[in-house]
């Protein structure tokens, strides 16, 4: 049972490699809302657009898994350092993995519905 | 946690019960809050995980705000109205401050994990200052600080400036 468990340095170097990935997406994202005057990149017109360009609808699929990654697995080493015991450690792991799980998912439903809309 | 009790070794080999205490050394978010020993690292630990949290908040919130857009453009129009707005906008601010700090900070943390900027290990001599808690370690918190403060500095002009 332990031979099939991620070991911690595993995990940390997913959480790294997570972390500086997601400076690049968020950096593009950024980008995009100043390629053109900031309030006027906020219209739907143009919001929608930028979802049904499918190159950037990847790039914000995958900003979504790598920060939601990185952002949970940041939490739950902060659980971790708060209080240690097996149920604790099991319960806080179990619980991040499901609320990385339900904001991926609520996440990628924007980027596929939004991808389907029509302008205006 | 059980109770530990100190013991006195007496000369004739009694061991004599000096103290009970519970030493729960568990101190929790007490312990991240207590300022009384903060040095530079420890400032910067503390904002690593509190930027990580807030930031954390605002990516759900984000999550949760772009999913109007799928209610159509009023229900859109609806949220920009809600986030769009002088407060709206000192959040997004603190949150352009928070993702820069965590940023720099982290690369700086990711070095020092991998061995980078801590020195050579020396022999331990008074006042025993850790060799690891060096000027770069240092200058890489000022310079994780000094460039939030640019990046919000940027984005009050782009947020307040009109543009």
């Amino acid at each position: 049972m332990e031979a099939n468990k991620v070991r911690e340095s595993q995990i940390m170097k997913i959480h790294y490699l997570t972390g500086i990935a997601a400076l690049v997406v968020v950096a593009v994202h950024i980008m995009m809302r100043l390629i053109m005057p900031y309030n006027l990149s906020l219209e739907y017109e143009n919001v929608i657009a930028n979802y049904h360009n499918m190159p950037y609808a990847f790039l914000l699929e995958s900003m979504l898994v790598l920060i939601a990654i990185h952002g949970f697995n940041g939490l739950r080493i902060i659980l971790l350092e708060m209080r240690q015991s097996k149920a604790w450690e099991s319960g806080v792991t179990i619980l991040t993995i499901a609320a990385m799980i339900a904001i991926i998912g609520y996440g990628t439903r924007t980027i596929i519905v939004a991808n389907g809309l029509e302008m205006g | 946690m059980a109770p530990s009790y100190i013991y006195k070794v007496c000369t004739g080999g009694e061991e004599v019960l000096m103290e009970a205490i519970d030493r729960n050394n568990r101190e929790g978010i007490k312990g991240w809050l207590n300022p009384s020993r903060y040095g530079a690292e420890r400032i910067s630990y503390w904002l690593q995980r509190l930027t990580g949290v807030g930031l954390l908040g605002y990516f759900i919130g984000h999550v949760y705000e772009t999913s109007s857009l799928t209610n159509g453009p009023d229900a859109w129009a609806a949220m920009l109205e809600l986030t769009q707005t002088p407060m709206g906008h000192m959040i997004l601010l603190l949150v352009i401050g928070m993702s820069t700090f965590h940023s720099a900070n982290g690369i700086r943390l990711i070095f020092t994990q991998g061995g980078k900027g801590l020195g050579k290990p020396g022999r331990p001599d008074y006042p025993y200052d850790a060799v690891s808690l060096n000027y770069r370690q240092k200058s890489g918190i000022w310079i994780a600080l000094i460039l939030a403060a640019a990046a919000m500095m940027y984005g009050a002009s782009v947020l307040f400036g009109g543009e």
